[in-house]
């Protein structure tokens, strides 16, 4: 009677904690994948500024601007893709960050849903064996 | 064995329930197959590249071609390919460039090298995934047979004589932890008779604050006969305990045990029959604590198996020397520390490799290592 609406609080409680477990781990998920296209993007233009490198002083670089082929200067060119590196790198600085703070959320959270598991039990030895 | 000793007979599938193994294993093997599906995309990219670097190579031989131009979707009409010598190479994020015949083939094969690489790395991860899951199918095999795992006291015991005797041409390999993870078990049933020279110190903070408060400790035996006879006699005169070790290992077998000492990880009474004959274990906590671990270790298979896979922290002790006995591991807040070899298979494509601090008792090493630059290195 009073133990079991105890239990039932407990496990109401187990509940909203596993949604936001649940949460925290969709979360990640996106988080990860934002993460491995911004690895993506930063090999390719690490590639690129490899190749731009290699090109002669008088070689013609253009840049594909929607349907539009436009014929750009190679130092600007090799300025954009080091600017565009750069950004790129920040950004997934700030993912790893939010990255480990989701995973330490989640972390707590699990500990968290142990207790209350653990303490459900024990009630419910303590019912049975009352 | 002068006395019988105690310990107990816990049946491997009460540890490992066979369907979690199976779909563990059934888990790895999708992993597999995403892999195999890269894979083969790779291999296209690979193939097209080729392609196209004969195509560029040939172009340049006539100044023009006589072509069918693709005019929509379903008309050509026919046309020349003039200026066979000019290429505007796609550099990556919208860059182009004019490159000639010669350049772009340079290019395509830059790009061809990095395929190729991508294409190794992935055939790696595919072999470990393929390791495991034969792994999780051997484990499955095993709980379905009713293979147990036999847990015996650790009876201190004095005899120098038959120390010397056993050394001769004698291996063991004893891995004793809390098997929390089917990941643990192919260490416990692996019959280890290689001089190892690496030890992988698995150690798992068990995230219940209920879990025992004493430290428990782990064992491992491994010697290599033979040749370091002579130095390992001459280091029995001075560590006795070794002696008392010899004497446990002839006991044990090929089943994991455990240490007295302190307490351990308690030994569960086998509250099922089990197919030999029964011992008795002294149960050296609670039935109340044992019941918890219990609830502990079905926890952990009911959560995901790749988390479990991936909360492994692996503390690489690198031994390059022969005889390495690494008697005791006494941990800090009651981690488990396992050691088991390192096998490569396993253990690629894992990450974290975290340090906890503990003590770690090395004995039996030789004393031509007892240098500090190697004492680092094992403990690094």
């Amino acid at each position: 009677m009073g133990s079991s609406s105890a239990v039932r609080e407990l496990q109401r409680e187990l509940e909203t904690k596993a949604d936001d477990l649940n949460k925290i781990q969709k979360d990640i998920s996106k988080n990860h994948q934002v993460r491995k296209k911004y690895t993506i993007q930063l090999g390719e233009n690490e590639l690129v500024l490899k190749e731009l490198d290699l090109l002669n002083e008088d070689a013609n670089v253009y840049k594909l601007i929607g349907p539009v082929l436009v014929k750009q200067d190679l130092a600007e060119a090799n300025a954009n893709v080091r600017k565009r590196i750069d950004y790129i790198s920040a950004e997934l600085k700030r993912t790893d960050g939010t990255l480990q703070d989701l995973e330490e959320k989640q972390n707590s959270k699990k500990d968290a849903i142990l207790k209350l598991q653990q303490r459900i039990q024990s009630l419910q030895a303590g019912k049975s064996k009352a | 064995m002068e006395e019988p000793v105690k310990g107990t007979v816990t049946s491997l599938s009460s540890l490992v329930p066979a369907e979690e193994a199976q779909k563990a294993s059934r888990r790895v093997l999708d992993a597999i197959y995403e892999r195999r599906e890269q894979l083969d995309q790779l291999k296209s990219f690979v193939a097209d590249n080729t392609n196209l670097v004969n195509l560029v190579q040939k172009l340049p031989e006539e100044l023009h071609h006589d072509i069918m131009v693709p005019f929509g979707k379903a008309a050509f009409f026919p046309g020349r390919l003039i200026h066979t010598n000019e290429f505007l190479v796609l550099l990556g994020e919208g860059y182009y460039a004019e490159r000639t015949s010669k350049q772009t083939v340079e290019f395509l094969k830059r790009r061809g090298k990095v395929l190729e690489s991508q294409v190794e790395s992935l055939k790696a991860v595919m072999q470990d995934l393929k390791a495991e899951a034969s792994f999780f199918d051997a484990t499955a095999a095993e709980a379905v047979e009713g293979v147990v795992e036999i847990r015996e006291d650790y009876v201190e015991e004095l005899s120098p004589e038959k120390e010397k005797v056993s050394i001769a041409g004698r291996f063991t390999a004893l891995i004793v932890a809390a098997p929390i993870s089917a990941a643990s078990f192919v260490f416990c049933f692996l019959l280890e008779h290689l001089p190892i020279s690496i030890f992988l110190v698995d150690v798992r903070a068990l995230p219940l604050g209920a879990q025992s408060d004493s430290p428990s400790f782990a064992v491992a035996d491994n010697m290599e006969a033979g040749s370091v006879d002579e130095e390992y006699t001459h280091i029995l005169s001075i560590m006795d305990k070794l002696e008392k070790e010899e004497e446990e290992t002839e006991n044990a077998n090929e089943h994991s045990e455990d240490e007295q000492d302190d307490s351990v990880f308690g030994q569960r009474s086998p509250d099922h029959e089990v197919k030999s004959s029964e011992i008795s274990a002294p149960s050296l906590h609670s039935k109340a604590e044992s019941m918890t671990r219990e609830d502990t270790f079905k926890n952990f298979f009911q959560q995901d198996f790749s988390d479990r896979l991936d909360d492994l922290s692996y503390v690489r002790l690198d031994c390059a020397i022969d005889i390495c006995r690494i008697k005791e591991i006494v941990t800090e807040k009651a981690d488990i520390v396992k050691l088991s070899k390192w096998v490569l298979e396993i253990n690629v494509g894992k990450d974290g490799i975290s340090v906890l601090g503990g003590w770690i008792g090395i004995e039996d090493l030789p004393f031509h290592l007892w240098k500090e630059d190697i004492f680092r290195k094992i403990g690094e």
